[in-house]
């Protein structure tokens, strides 16, 4: 049988791998785990804009990115299959990724708004625990 | 007076070159992931770079060689071939990195684009590079980089357990391959070879003697120690605020954030005026060392004070690893996952960096008087075989922990 070169075997692998394969539950808890970290940042981002202690700025361009962040592994946590007994947790992920990016997606938008950071700082904090919980169950 | 304004030299290198996007990175990482317990990290790279820079200058006085003429002298054409590959591919990325470090830190004061603003990076540490002298550079950017001690003030403002910091100074089993890993990247971040080729070219530059020996030594020990400082006030900083919190410190924004926690915007624009500063200076350290080593191995004329004309190839590459390095950033590549990885990879050219210098530094015939004593000779050695365990485990940890990520 005819040996596949190891480079054209590699980029073979780095496509299946992008295709969304299968997840385990330390890879979804690993995930998980970004979303808390996330989130707890943003609270910190948040913090500041609620009591004006940062610049505006800073506050928009820091929130997308870590914004950026959790729309990213949403899709990431979407595209990837789950086996029966991790497809509720997969789906909770899902939408706590999409929840963590809409928060500070808010913060983006309205780096000024001082009532909407407090807001958003408290959605995150409520989103970081809620993703320590689900880590939790993983 | 001379000898102050000589320690400037010391200065840039610690806060341009020690403080860079890879101290940065792994220093607030490493706080944020371990708390206090990698702190013991910080001297060990420190008084390794103390040494080595202390070496590289003293050879530099005494028989006016810059790393890069040792290289070329002391190895076989084909082994300091490689050196210079290997040691101009990290230099390049690492300047990728501190450029694409500039755009971010831009970005995040003006909101445009991080693409646009590392271009603009370009243009400022191009014109600086071109437009300054040697002194004029080291003053800019070194004196600029010292905003950065607002971490050291963070560092105690925030009241830490100072018990538990001095235990964190006493290294402790390794708890887990991140663990290995950030000691790794903490000790050759410190390590960077284009620290040493930066420092002994400019000692060339500025036309050391052997008078200048107790400059290079106060250079050497002040201007390094000071670097460890501020990775120590980093790390402290990164414990104190994104361990508790949670938070894994992936951008150049968390580093701001970690000292408008304390100080609020205050803090928060202090840090980005010292990051850009450290980043720009940093950046002209890694495209100076990558045109010097170029120049030294192949023996054209180098350095800002020959001037353009007499110079012309040294300028010329100057300026390709400036717009080259921004195509690297133009991609849109993340400048810290670059900085992992070329911290963690700059660790096999390290040992092709330091052997020449040790090996001049104890060669009696060239050194005369100033050869190595017991103690450099000591530490020389020790640390070289610590480069070597270094060289073998960081590709292996890179692997294992996925470039940090666990």
């Amino acid at each position: 049988m005819k040996r596949i070169p190891a480079p054209l075997l590699a980029a073979g692998l780095v496509l299946v791998a992008g295709c969304g394969g299968p997840i385990g539950s330390d890879e979804l808890r690993r995930g998980v785990e970004t979303l808390d970290a996330l989130a707890a940042e943003g609270e910190l981002i948040a913090d500041g804009a609620a009591r004006d202690r940062t610049k505006t700025t800073f506050t928009r361009v820091h929130a997308r990115t870590l914004g950026d962040e959790a729309d990213h592994e949403a899709e990431k946590l979407a595209d990837a299959s789950a086996p029966p007994e991790l497809a509720g947790a997969k789906r909770d992920a899902v939408r706590l990724a999409q929840d963590v990016g809409a928060a500070l997606g808010d913060l983006q938008v309205m780096p000024d708004d001082v009532a909407g950071a407090r807001a958003a700082h408290s959605r995150l904090r409520h989103l970081s625990a809620e993703a320590g919980r689900l880590a939790g169950r993983l | 007076m001379r000898t102050i304004l000589a320690v400037a030299l010391g200065i840039i290198a610690a806060i341009g070159g020690f403080v860079d996007i890879g101290d940065l990175v792994f220093n607030v990482g490493a706080g944020a992931t371990f708390g206090y317990s990698l702190l013991w990290a910080v001297p060990v790279g420190v008084l390794g770079i103390i040494v080595f820079a202390e070496m590289s200058g003293r050879v530099a006085a005494v028989a006016g060689k810059a790393n890069f003429d040792l290289v070329h002298e002391r190895f076989s054409r084909p082994v300091a071939l490689m050196t210079l590959v290997a040691s101009l591919v990290l230099s390049f990325f690492t300047l990728a990195a501190e450029l694409g470090g500039v755009g971010i830190l831009l970005d995040l004061f003006f909101d445009v684009s991080p693409q646009l603003f590392a271009l603009v990076g370009v243009l400022i540490v191009t014109v600086a590079a071109g437009v300054l002298s040697f002194e004029a550079i080291e003053r800019v950017f070194g004196y600029g980089g010292l905003a950065l001690l607002v971490y050291v003030v963070a560092a105690v403002d925030l009241d830490p357990d100072w018990s538990r910091i001095g235990h964190g100074f006493v290294p402790d089993a390794p708890s887990s391959t991140l663990y290995c890993y950030y000691a790794v990247g903490l000790i050759a971040a410190a390590l960077m070879p284009y620290e040493i080729y930066f420092y002994s070219s400019g000692a060339v530059e500025e036309h050391w003697q052997r008078r200048d020996l107790t400059v290079n030594r106060l250079n050497a020990i002040i201007g390094f120690g000071l670097g460890g400082l501020l990775s120590v006030g980093l790390m402290i900083v990164a414990a104190q605020v994104f361990l508790p919190a949670g938070v894994d410190p992936e951008t150049l924004g968390s580093v701001a954030l970690a000292a408008q926690v304390p100080f609020g915007e205050t803090g928060l624009l202090v840090a980005m005026l010292g990051i850009f500063f450290a980043l720009g200076g940093a950046a002209i350290d890694t495209c100076f060392s990558g045109a010097y080593n170029l120049a030294q191995m192949f023996d054209w004329r180098w350095g800002k004070e020959e001037g353009i004309r007499r110079a012309r190839n040294w300028h010329v590459t100057v300026l390709a690893l400036f717009l080259g390095g921004y195509g690297v950033v133009a991609t849109g590549i993340d400048p810290v996952a670059l900085t992992e990885y070329a911290v963690v990879l700059s660790v096999i050219a390290l040992p092709l960096t330091y052997w020449p210098i040790l090996h001049a530094a104890g060669d009696r015939e060239l050194m005369g008087e100033a050869v190595n004593g017991p103690i450099a000779r000591t530490l020389g050695w020790l640390y070289f075989g610590l480069i070597c365990v270094l060289t073998v485990a960081a590709p292996v940890l890179l692997v294992a922990t996925d470039a940090g990520g666990g």
